[in-house]
């Protein structure tokens, strides 16, 4: 099928104006008028196959072809934002909330808000120091190789390959092990705090990181090799799910997805690639901070004044998705007024609508995985 | 084909000794608290005051108490005066919410032996339907970690299904947000009986940090954490049905 006939901006918009009215319904047949007796719709969700969130999809298929895919969430919306607000005060309890926002963006959450924080009350917390700064940049980037090698092994997974499958499954706990190794938990929970970190990183742990780093990446290399190189992978993952590069443009892709559209040519194994090139960078940017370097924070909250005494902070976090914000409003008096956050998700799902046109519904779990978007993160 | 008995080779046996062995658990481990028996109630009152969740310490019958179930186990008020300690006792799931609650001056503790004969039946063949509901996906995570042969929870017959026909027992996670509410009773009332249902995590157990919905029934396993770590959950579940004792 023609891509191009069809107006892939209905399905962004379709999202976007399901994230703005949470729980509510659109007729489909209004929006992607198939006719015909081929044409069909599959509907799956809220409740998937896996151990995974919920969120409810429709395929709007003519004959084997997916036309159109709709992704209705909001079942995760718990009012993360709201209770942040409401928490006002109480900084541990507006950290937790936050880094519940998304779990397995929990470190990049913590930062985010704490550097919201730092620049909003630049004499309540000072600038953190340098042992904070490598405590963040290092939570932030074992974060994200975690991450990485999660997906990467359920991609493998995705399309049978259970030999990348299990040893990333394995390999990746020995990430979040080192996260928990600083910190106590697995996803470097209760770490990061507005001005500073409550945990350090003393010669005797850093070396142990050293040690097991230095062990750890050869497997996954050799984890990664296997799958890469293998035939059967390579030919499902090559030019299934494509997301041209003025399309993201346009969709205005964030992170991964759209590092792999610009870079790469935007399909499955080009996320994959990026995942794996990520994961290299993040190795490099390990090393260095476990040898004493401490690098900038480089989510430097921006403040604008209002009238009256009103601002608004805003703070974004590289994170292993893409960039994570965080925003609030205060009052003259230092009051919190609203608060918001914008997971990379939020502008990611329309990619993922976009790369399913044109594909059959038994590509969707490796287009979806390929993405791993979050569903509370955007439900909030 | 070559280079894949290869890998296979190096890769080795990944599971880990854990069950029987003790599992690997990091320095800083927070498992269940120990609180001092001299503890006041102005103690309680400072450690309120630093804890994220609302009534997870409180001070009843002149006794200060800390209830898991609600519990992040951020370690917080123990920065505070010293008097509630995080033991490294991972063993925290139970068969009774009243349970969940630590008094002062407590030290013995020996987690509950399961008497439920329908759980028992359960031994070498417990099929979990998980049910993800307004959480933020850290317990489904660890949940899914005990599918990797680091943890293969399989060899216990345990294992994640994707129908709730063929499940025993609704693996909750999340506090119950109100979208959520009906697809939970009605994947509750898919499964053939018995039934039951486990409440894995802070949010599951209590709300945790958020409002607690309704659940389709009382829990018969609460697995408390934020998220409960992997060796907790295994070891929950293997007590749950009486799995893993002697292996």
């Amino acid at each position: 099928m023609n891509r191009s006939k069809i107006d892939f901006c209905s399905a962004a918009d379709e999202v976007c104006a399901r994230l703005d009215s949470l729980g509510g319904y659109v007729n489909p047949a209004k929006v992607a008028p198939l006719k015909g007796s081929a044409a069909h719709e599959v509907a799956v969700g809220p409740v998937h196959a896996g151990v995974i969130e919920p969120g409810h999809f429709r395929f709007q298929c003519m004959g084997e072809d997916v036309y159109n895919l709709q992704i209705f969430l909001g079942y995760q919306h718990r009012g993360v934002e709201e209770a942040i607000v409401a928490a006002d005060g109480h900084l541990p309890r507006q950290i937790a909330l936050a880094e519940t926002c998304a779990g397995d963006t929990s470190a990049a959450a913590a930062i985010a808000f704490a550097a919201l924080m730092e620049g909003a009350f630049p004499e309540r917390f000072p600038a953190p120091g340098d042992e904070a700064r490598r405590v963040r940049a290092l939570m932030l980037e074992l974060e994200r190789v975690a991450n990485h090698v999660g997906d990467l092994g359920a991609l493998a997974g995705d399309v049978a390959f259970l030999q990348s499958a299990a040893f990333c499954g394995r390999i990746r706990g020995e990430y979040l092990n080192m996260t928990a190794l600083v910190c106590g938990n697995r996803f470097g929970r209760g770490a990061i705090v507005p001005g500073g970190a409550r945990v350090g990183l003393p010669d005797g742990i850093c070396r142990e990181l050293k040690a097991r780093l230095a062990r750890v990446k050869p497997e996954l290399d050799r984890a990664l090799k296997l799958m890469f190189h293998d035939h059967s992978v390579c030919e499902r993952f090559d030019g299934t799910g494509k997301v041209p590069k003025e399309v993201a443009r346009e969709i205005g892709l964030v992170g991964v997805a759209r590092r792999a559209s610009e870079e790469f040519n935007g399909d499955v194994m080009a996320r994959a690639l990026v995942r794996r090139v990520e994961i290299n960078e993040a190795h490099g940017k390990m090393a260095r901070i476990l040898d004493g370097e401490a690098p900038e924070g480089n989510e430097s909250p921006e403040i604008t004044d209002g009238k009256g005494g009103f601002r608004t902070v805003v703070a974004a976090v590289p994170a292993w998705r893409g960039k994570l914000v965080h925003a609030a409003a205060f009052s003259p008096e230092g009051k919190m007024l609203r608060y918001r956050i914008v997971d990379p998700s939020a502008r990611n799902w329309p990619g993922l609508a976009w790369a399913l046109r044109g594909e059959q519904i038994s590509n969707f779990p490796i287009c979806n995985k390929s993405f791993n978007l979050s569903y509370c993160g955007t439900d909030r | 084909m070559l280079k894949a008995l290869v890998a296979r080779f190096k890769e080795g046996c990944g599971t880990g000794a854990f069950p029987p062995a003790a599992p690997k658990l990091p320095p800083d481990f927070k498992g269940r608290p120990e609180i001092a028996a001299d503890t006041t109630e102005e103690d309680v009152k400072a450690m309120r005051a630093v804890c994220p969740v609302a009534d997870a310490l409180f001070f009843r019958d002149g006794k200060a108490s800390l209830d898991m179930g609600r519990c992040i186990f951020c370690g917080r008020c123990a920065e505070v005066c010293g008097k509630v300690r995080f033991t490294g006792e991972y063993r925290l799931g139970v068969f009774r919410r009243e349970d969940l609650i630590v008094k002062a001056g407590e030290k013995e503790y020996a987690p509950p032996v399961q008497t439920d004969g329908e759980a028992l039946a359960l031994e070498g063949s417990l099929h979990l339907r998980e049910v993800s509901a307004g959480g933020c996906a850290a317990c489904e995570l660890d949940a899914n970690v005990l599918g990797t042969p680091a943890w293969d929870m399989a060899r216990f017959g345990i294992r994640f299904t994707a129908s709730p026909r063929h499940a025993d027992a609704v693996y909750l996670t999340g506090p119950v947000s109100a979208n959520m509410q009906l697809a939970l009773e009605k994947t509750y009332a898919a499964m053939p009986e018995p039934k039951f249902l486990i409440a894995a995590g802070a949010c599951a157990v209590s709300g945790g940090l958020y409002k607690h919905g309704n659940l389709p029934r009382t829990p018969s396993l609460y697995i408390p954490g934020c998220p409960p770590h992997p060796a907790t959950v295994l070891e929950a579940l293997l007590r749950f049905c009486g799995a893993g004792r002697g292996k």
